[in-house]
């Protein structure tokens, strides 16, 4: 009788809080999954750290391929060759799709890796 | 004794490990590129930290419920498509239309809009006793959903909102005073005031010690006489609104809206109130907290993607900060348990 309860006296606590109400986990251990966790966001960091720079990659949608580049923060992207296409001619690049948004190979300054898309005007000749 | 000491030493390294990694992190960044300290960027963390922290504050107040909301971002992103259809100079979503309605119409609109988002979330929580995590994922979803049609209205077809009228533009990223050369955009006054709003909210009101007494425990929060289905309710609705107040502010704090926009901005948002001390215990949480916390999120991001670190390696880097920031919350709730 008496070990019945012992087993039962979990279930008689006010009830736990939160997202951690069913936590039953020695500090120790979590200790260690803190540490283990900290090593490897260092570990992480690092390996961004050496493996630094900013893909730019160049989607011509239909035209010649163009060369992605490696670009470190707040540099300009190298000057692409042009690509071509069959009927249209080449009206420069773009941040998104839709071309509405240009992008000013002399002035704008990478900061995150990122898609150019090539414009597109129909060759009317 | 001196085991004493080295156990506390332990215990304050423990508790702090997440500042020193992210302190050790910056002095590095530092030295690397020094221009990461200088004027500059020191505005730009500011301006950073004041764009994502109104969503921050919002989120905060469920976090304080134990639960959460994962259609935040989502919320931004609406709210900042609605704010950039209508505060434009083209109307490619409503191709009717001939010039811009005013400022505060638009304001009032996303509000609304967030607001009831925040209702629905909030209702079905209090009344249906669901999950958070559950009724925000389908509100994710929904709004998700609800952003791509908006996109397709009129003459738009899903394409990048953009031309903003001025008014838009300078009413929020204006400059508001200038430091050198460098300009603090308008939208840091607008954080402030807000941190200031929720601050009063939260400590001085009826309403934000409800949601402190909700938060640590429901039933007795209950039997005391509190309100709980209406202060869960309203935790949700006010989060709501500070969702579309971080929209209205993104869409023309980046100039664009799309489908895209506000994508994974409660993820961030999640992760600086955790590491802010926002317990997931529930009914823990302080603003100075949520502020420290976003700061320090876009010091560490600013710095990385000064060092030309991949976006692709900050996604891995801001899971594990969540990751170890929840578990030293949880040591903290352990040890005093």
């Amino acid at each position: 009788m008496e070990k019945k309860e012992q087993t039962q006296e979990p279930v008689r606590r006010p009830p736990g809080r939160g997202l951690y109400e069913r936590v039953n986990i020695p500090v120790s251990r979590l200790n260690v999954i803190i540490l283990v966790l900290c090593v490897l966001l260092v570990i992480c960091m690092f390996f961004g750290i050496s493996h630094r720079g900013f893909q730019v990659t160049f989607d011509t949608r239909g035209g010649t391929v163009v060369e992605a580049q490696t670009r470190m923060y707040g540099e300009r992207v190298e000057t692409p060759a042009e690509p071509t296409r069959e009927g249209y001619v080449f009206s420069g690049w773009y941040q998104d799709e839709n071309e509405s948004i240009p992008w000013n190979l002399e002035e704008d300054t990478v900061v995150n890796s990122m898609t150019l898309y090539a414009g597109w005007t129909e060759d009317k000749e | 004794m001196d085991k004493e000491k080295l156990k506390k030493v332990g215990n304050f390294l423990l508790n702090n490990a997440m500042f020193i990694i992210i302190l050790c992190a910056v002095i590095y960044i530092a030295i690397e590129v020094p221009a990461f300290i200088k004027l500059p960027s020191i505005v730009n963390i500011i301006s950073l930290t004041a764009a994502k922290l109104p969503i921050a504050l919002g989120i905060a107040g469920c976090i304080v419920l134990t639960g959460t909301d994962i259609s935040a971002g989502r919320v931004v992103g609406l709210t900042a498509c609605i704010s950039a259809s209508l505060l434009t100079t083209t109307f490619k979503v409503f191709p009717n239309m001939t010039s811009a309605p005013s400022i505060a119409l638009v304001i009032l609109i996303v509000l609304v809009v967030g607001a009831v988002v925040g209702l629905v979330n909030g209702f079905s929580v209090a009344k249906f006793k669901l999950h958070p995590f559950i009724v925000t994922l389908s509100t994710q979803l929904i709004v998700y959903g609800c952003i791509l049609m908006y996109l397709k209205n009129g003459t738009n077809n899903g394409q990048t909102l953009s031309g903003l009228t001025d008014g838009y533009r300078n009413l929020v990223a204006g400059t508001l005073f200038k430091i050198g050369d460098t300009a603090v955009p308008m939208y840091v006054l607008y954080a402030v005031i807000l941190t200031a709003i929720m601050w009063v909210i939260w400590n001085k009101t009826t309403f934000g010690k409800n949601m402190f007494a909700v938060g640590s425990n429901e039933e007795a929060a209950n039997v005391s006489g509190v309100n709980v289905t209406r202060t869960i309710i309203m935790v949700f609705v006010l989060a709501g609104i500070m969702y579309a107040i971080t929209g209205f502010i993104d869409g023309a704090r980046i100039a664009s809206a799309n489908a895209n926009t506000g994508l994974n901005y409660e993820c961030d948002a999640i992760a600086a109130c955790v590491i802010g001390g926002v317990s997931f215990v529930g009914g823990i949480g302080k603003i100075s907290g949520i502020v420290i916390g976003v700061l320090l999120l876009q010091i560490i991001f600013a710095g990385l993607n000064f060092l030309s670190v991949d976006a692709n390696m900050l996604y891995i880097i801001k899971g594990l900060i969540i990751l170890i920031a929840c578990a030293i919350d949880m040591r903290k709730y352990l040890v005093r348990k």
